[in-house]
């Protein structure tokens, strides 16, 4: 065990370290992989961003939320809508969905100033459901296609990045994804995290632990709640944008325009770890993994995987994220995060800076 | 007026199964605190399980009867084995592992049952299509009538065993204080365990009726009835039978007079959308539920 002082060179060194490492996986994976693989670390950025924003909400100020795939399908829609029947730069569709979402976001939070705890968690699955329904609705195909949605969402030219240099044809695409997902979420970490630390993270985490001692110290409770579902709405609604960038198609029944996508942003979020910076990351890597490799389960694997489902000609995928999400719950309740911050806690201790020692001090 | 009553009725039938739905996520409300996400999830697993029997030979209404077992036993089983545990960890962790059951379930059910051609489901009752009588000039179907029948009866069996049997008392008692309950001398932990029994078997009656109505049977069955019940017992209020019931039938009704009388506008597919949005409405004004009570905290 070793005890590392914070702040001092080592821990610097440690920290240069780390960010060397994950910089070192980022860069490697699109000039090394197949452009399935990178397909998959997209899709996972993807659902990352999408978790991060749920966990503002949830993790951080413990308002139950499984209606976040509606803003997802929103930022989608207003994508696919904007390109293709409007002829918008893709690059605009970012803030315009954004815009739209905060908008939406705020006016959802309304009732939530009211309700609390197993009220909100079903007004938010009212709104995961109404979404498609809206959306499929014969009165609006005018402008969302109705039941088939909107495909071949096409943007033409690829900006030719500094770096990178040109990027051509399917592959090119698939590369110029993965940068953007990857820019995206770096955004959107930095935003979480200037949110979390900053005075407004406070309060949030304030609401959560108590919300009567929060009100009576001074915490606008109204304020609060509407503006974090508002910013969690327009981050979320940033990932409906890339999901559509990226595969050119948005559809009712899509993947995380229904329901089920709001429950894949809780899980990855609860598995990651919930009311941590890092969870979703860990967790969208995992889930996306775990996704992928579990798929191919069933009567064609041999060994102890085709013992335990080889009776069954259906992917045993969604029944193994159901067991693993027990089994973390019980095993780790703050997620893989805080199972990694514990074991790591056995090998290096960082210890914080005594309170107020870095206070310039004054000459006497 | 036949139109009108026509609506009036289908919707009551129809709101009668999603009053019975609503009154298992209330019983496991009001026992354990919790919103029970796989609720419906299990009503269809148990469905399944009806069905299994009755292709074994066994007549329909004595499959209904294990499946409801089967059903109590399953309740029962996952309260003592994970909802228990998690709960003692972290309260957000019973959503979570609820969600988890919701996936696994579902997952489940596809795997064993899935590969199959879809399932036949008979009905409980006469449904050949003349099997009807006409009272005002309205069809008044036999399955409709039956299904409204069973659902009435076992809610008055419920609030029997709630307002005049010991054991009713003793769910009532740790419905408003577990601690207190414990000190005289209830056996808490088999309250909770049966009140997740009793709603897994409600739900499961009320998945072989559904599952007669559509006719077939597939793990997407009880997704639609349950984001019903879920609205009755919002609508409701979580903590009361009577309002569950009540506003099980008001969204029945509504939802048929809405699609009825405005078939362009919304017709067939927002039939969901019209009780999700007066949900959405109703707690603006009223936060608990039309008959909940006012959750009062102490600081």
């Amino acid at each position: 065990m070793v005890k590392v002082n914070q702040g001092s060179p080592q821990h610097w060194a440690l920290r240069t370290l780390g960010v060397a490492l994950i910089a070192l996986v980022v860069v490697w994976v699109p000039t090394q992989m197949s452009t399935s693989r990178i397909g998959q670390f997209s899709d996972a950025f993807v659902l990352i961003i999408a978790a991060m924003s749920l966990n503002l909400v949830l993790g951080f100020t413990g308002q139950i939320s499984i209606g976040h795939s509606a803003f997802f399908g929103i930022g989608g829609y207003t994508a696919a809508i904007l390109i293709k029947d409007h002829g918008w730069s893709p690059g605009y569709t970012f803030y315009a969905a954004a815009v739209i979402a905060f908008v939406v976001g705020c006016l959802i939070a309304l009732p939530a100033l009211r309700i609390k705890g197993i009220y909100l968690a079903l007004v938010t699955l009212a709104v995961a459901v109404l979404f498609p329904t809206l959306v499929k609705w014969k009165k609006l195909a005018w402008l969302t296609d109705g039941a088939k949605g909107i495909d071949s969402v096409r943007y033409d030219e690829i900006p030719v990045w500094p770096i990178l240099g040109e990027l051509k044809g399917r592959d090119g695409r698939a590369v110029f994804a993965y940068w953007l997902a990857f820019v995206l979420l770096v955004i959107t970490y930095l935003v979480c995290r200037g949110l979390v630390k900053s005075r407004f993270g406070r309060s949030l985490v304030a609401i959560r632990d108590n919300e009567t001692a929060a009100a009576v110290m001074g915490v606008n409770l109204t304020v609060t709640k509407v503006l974090v579902f508002g910013a969690s709405a327009a981050l979320c609604a940033l990932a409906g944008v890339l999901s559509t960038l990226r595969t050119g198609v948005i559809t009712p029944e899509g993947q995380y325009v229904t329901l089920l996508g709001s429950i894949v942003f809780l899980l990855i979020m609860v598995v990651g770890g919930a009311g941590t910076l890092w969870g979703p990351i860990v967790g969208g890597l995992v889930y996306v993994w775990l996704d992928n490799t579990t798929r191919g389960f069933g009567s064609e694997s041999d060994g102890v995987i085709g013992f335990l489902f080889g009776w069954s000609d259906q992917s045993p995928a969604t029944l193994i994220l159901g067991l693993a999400l027990v089994i973390i719950m019980f095993a780790a309740p703050y997620g893989l995060v805080g199972l990694i911050k514990r074991l790591w806690a056995k090998v290096v201790i960082v210890v914080p800076k005594p309170a107020g020692t870095s206070l310039p001090t004054t000459g006497h | 007026m036949e139109r009108l009553l026509q609506y009036v009725f289908d919707g009551l039938s129809l709101g009668s199964i999603y009053a019975l739905l609503a009154l298992g996520l209330v019983v496991v409300f009001r026992g354990t605190g919790h919103l029970n996400f796989a609720q419906g999830e299990m009503a269809m697993i148990c469905t399944f399980f009806t069905w299994q029997f009755h292709a074994w030979g066994l007549p329909l209404v004595v499959s209904v009867l294990l499946g409801m077992v089967a059903g109590f036993v399953l309740g029962a089983g996952v309260e003592v084995s994970l909802i228990r545990r998690v709960a003692k960890k972290s309260e957000a962790g019973v959503f979570v592992v609820s969600i988890a059951m919701f996936l696994g379930f579902n997952s489940l059910a596809g795997m064993i049952w899935g590969n199959l051609p879809p399932e036949e489901m008979p009905s409980l009752f006469p449904d050949e299509p003349d099997d009807f009588v006409k009272i005002f000039g309205a069809v008044w179907r036999y399955e409709y009538i039956g299904i409204m029948i069973v659902a009435l009866l076992l809610m008055g069996l419920l609030f029997l065993l709630f307002a005049k049997t010991k054991f009713g008392l003793a769910m009532r008692a740790v419905a408003s204080n577990p601690e207190s309950a414990r000190l005289v001398g209830i056996p808490t932990g088999v309250v909770l365990a049966a009140s997740w029994g009793i709603a897994a078997a409600m739900g499961a009656l009320s998945g072989a009726m559904v599952g007669g109505l559509a006719g077939e049977l597939t793990s997407l069955l009880m997704f639609t009835p349950f984001i019903y019940a879920s609205a009755s017992a919002t609508l409701g209020g979580f903590d009361s039978p009577g309002g569950a019931v009540i506003a099980g039938l008001l969204i029945g009704v509504g939802e048929q007079l809405a699609a009825g009388y405005a078939p362009g506008w919304i017709g067939q597919e927002l039939r969901l959308g019209v009780a999700l949005v007066t949900i959405f409405v109703v707690l603006l004004f009223k936060p608990s539920g039309l008959f909940g009570s006012t959750k009062v905290e102490r600081v």
